[in-house]
């Protein structure tokens, strides 16, 4: 039973749930995810606009100013996703917020399903919705008609607007029915939200972290590459992988994300500089 | 030129904040072609540049966050010296890609100095001072406006040849190591995750997520329906009835 933490009471297995948030609630979140990425920065990238979308909810659900604090802080995490498709997110974990879910269940689906929504975004939007509407838009002012960007404008935007404020309420409903089937263990869903956004971050960090080195030895008349002949064939991604725990145990020995961003800049530029990188 | 100037200015601006706020794509050079031909008076010549950038910036998308040349400072200054060079539109290509590439630069330094923005954040939010997190948050897209503007501005109004000499005289490990430092970035965010997510028992669930997207051609969408797969066969386990007397979760 999920009977240690007491402020989860309101999880009651059979109790009805108290509702806070409604639909006006819901569509300004999605209003506010249009500035999802306006204090987007290297250190936790969508994070403050994350705070900023999911705002309307967290001032309804936490009335008291400790316990909207905390909340407030929980969200100012590392947050990135493809800036349509970050609405889904923005629905279910205010339906989370709202049944009082754990913060370890919450962080776990966040953090879960940013990084595949972020992956379906890009394929969706710019590489499938933006080329399509693009190029016929691009074709018609070939021709020197002001028809082609008003097309592109119109179509982009009716799927764009769709995409953005239906995400939210679907993933609302699709939250609180999940919730309401996973009322039992809170801890093991907790771990098992944990399990699913571990993986999704190792998953991430070959993906997204890019790094590889160009150096080469001369070796004779040819040239030793070791990205390619030393490094790939030890393991792929080793780099972005070493670099990344190389950066969580700074983190852990108290070195700010700050230092480490400007040193990750010194050592591009310097890299760059001497051929190596 | 003035008038002129100021008003694409302006143009790139509001560009500018497009291109990461609202997002309706206003920023790309097909629409940015027909504005610029407005200000300038060739629109004829305005279209045609912009839909040649446009498709020359079709691919050019930031696939996971990662900056392509800038799209905003590109259609602009492209169709702008199209017109005002008086040079075929695929010319206007080769003047602007020199200029998006620097402006990709500065966008990734940009980013980087908006990092202490979140230690503010942070300090706002400990206070519950929700109204302050929501400027501060908001007041990134003045620095966004100001930066497209001024970038503009000055090569329009001083002369586009001195411009581009100056542009092409930047020295180019300068500007690939910050699109290095860009592609390395997403790293220092993991790890700020691993600090608050990573505990000894799941380690093996990063280790496995990390080898399986690294030695085969899973999507992350994959990956997350893997791992959800792991956690239900986790979940059910630990919920032996010897284990917990409860009834089954659903």
């Amino acid at each position: 039973m999920a009977s240690e933490d007491q402020a989860l009471n309101r999880n009651g297995e059979a109790g009805p749930q108290e509702k806070v948030l409604s639909r006006r609630d819901l569509w300004a979140m999605a209003f506010r995810s249009f500035f999802l990425q306006s204090s987007f920065n290297y250190e936790r990238m969508q994070a403050g606009g994350w705070l900023y979308s999911l705002m309307p909810a967290l001032k309804k659900i936490y009335r008291e100013p400790k316990e909207l604090a905390a909340a407030m802080k929980r969200h100012l995490e590392f947050f990135n996703t493809h800036p349509f498709l970050v609405t889904p997110i923005l629905g279910i974990v205010a339906a989370m917020e709202e049944s009082r879910e754990k913060p370890d269940t919450i962080r776990g689906i966040k953090v879960g399903m940013m990084g595949p929504l972020g992956g379906v975004g890009d394929a969706v939007a710019w590489l499938t919705l933006l080329p399509i509407t693009a190029g016929i838009g691009a074709a018609i002012a070939m021709e020197g008609s002001f028809a082609g960007p008003i097309f592109f404008l119109l179509t982009f935007n009716a799927i764009h607007l769709v995409l953005r404020f239906g995400g939210v309420f679907y993933g609302y409903n699709a939250g609180v029915r999940a919730i309401h089937k996973l009322k039992t263990g809170t801890q093991a869903i907790s771990r098992a939200a944990s399990i699913v956004g571990l993986m999704v971050v190792g998953g991430m960090i070959a993906s997204y972290v890019k790094l590889s080195t160009s150096a080469k030895v001369p070796i004779g008349k040819d040239a030793f590459d070791i990205q390619k002949e030393l490094l790939d064939k030890i393991m792929p991604n080793l780099l972005p992988l070493a670099y990344t725990l190389l950066m969580y145990f700074l983190l852990k020995r108290g070195y700010s994300p700050l230092k480490l961003i400007v040193i990750t800049v010194f050592l591009s530029v310097v890299g760059k500089y001497f051929g190596v990188l | 030129m003035l008038i002129e100037a100021i008003l694409l200015a302006l143009w790139a601006g509001i560009a500018g904040i497009d291109q990461f706020n609202v997002l309706t794509h206003l920023h790309r050079p097909i629409v940015t072609g027909l504005v610029v031909g407005l200000i300038l008076g060739d629109v004829k010549t305005g279209l045609l540049a912009g839909a040649t950038l446009e498709f020359v910036w079709m691919g050019m998308v930031p696939l996971a966050g990662a900056q392509p040349p800038n799209v905003v400072i590109g259609g602009v200054m492209g169709t702008a010296f199209a017109i005002l060079l008086d040079q075929d539109p695929k010319v206007a290509v080769s003047i602007a890609v020199p200029f998006a590439v620097a402006v990709q630069g500065a966008i990734t330094l940009l980013f980087t100095i908006y990092s202490p923005v979140m230690h503010k954040m942070d300090s706002y939010a400990e206070n519950s001072r929700h109204r302050a997190t929501d400027l501060l948050n908001l007041s990134g897209m003045a620095v966004l406006f100001v930066f497209n503007a001024i970038i503009t501005f000055l090569p329009i109004y001083y002369g586009v040849e001195t411009a581009r000499s100056l542009v092409e005289s930047l020295p180019s490990w300068l500007m690939d190591g910050l699109t290095v430092a860009g592609g390395i970035m997403p790293a220092i965010g993991f790890a700020m995750l691993l600090t608050v997510m990573l505990k000894k028992e799941y380690v093996a669930f990063l280790l496995a997520g990390f080898a399986i997207v690294t030695y085969s051609d899973i999507s992350l969408l994959g990956l997350a329906i893997l791992a959800l797969a792991f956690a239900l066969y986790d979940y059910y386990r630990g919920e032996s009835p010897l284990k917990e007397g409860k009834k089954g979760g659903i």
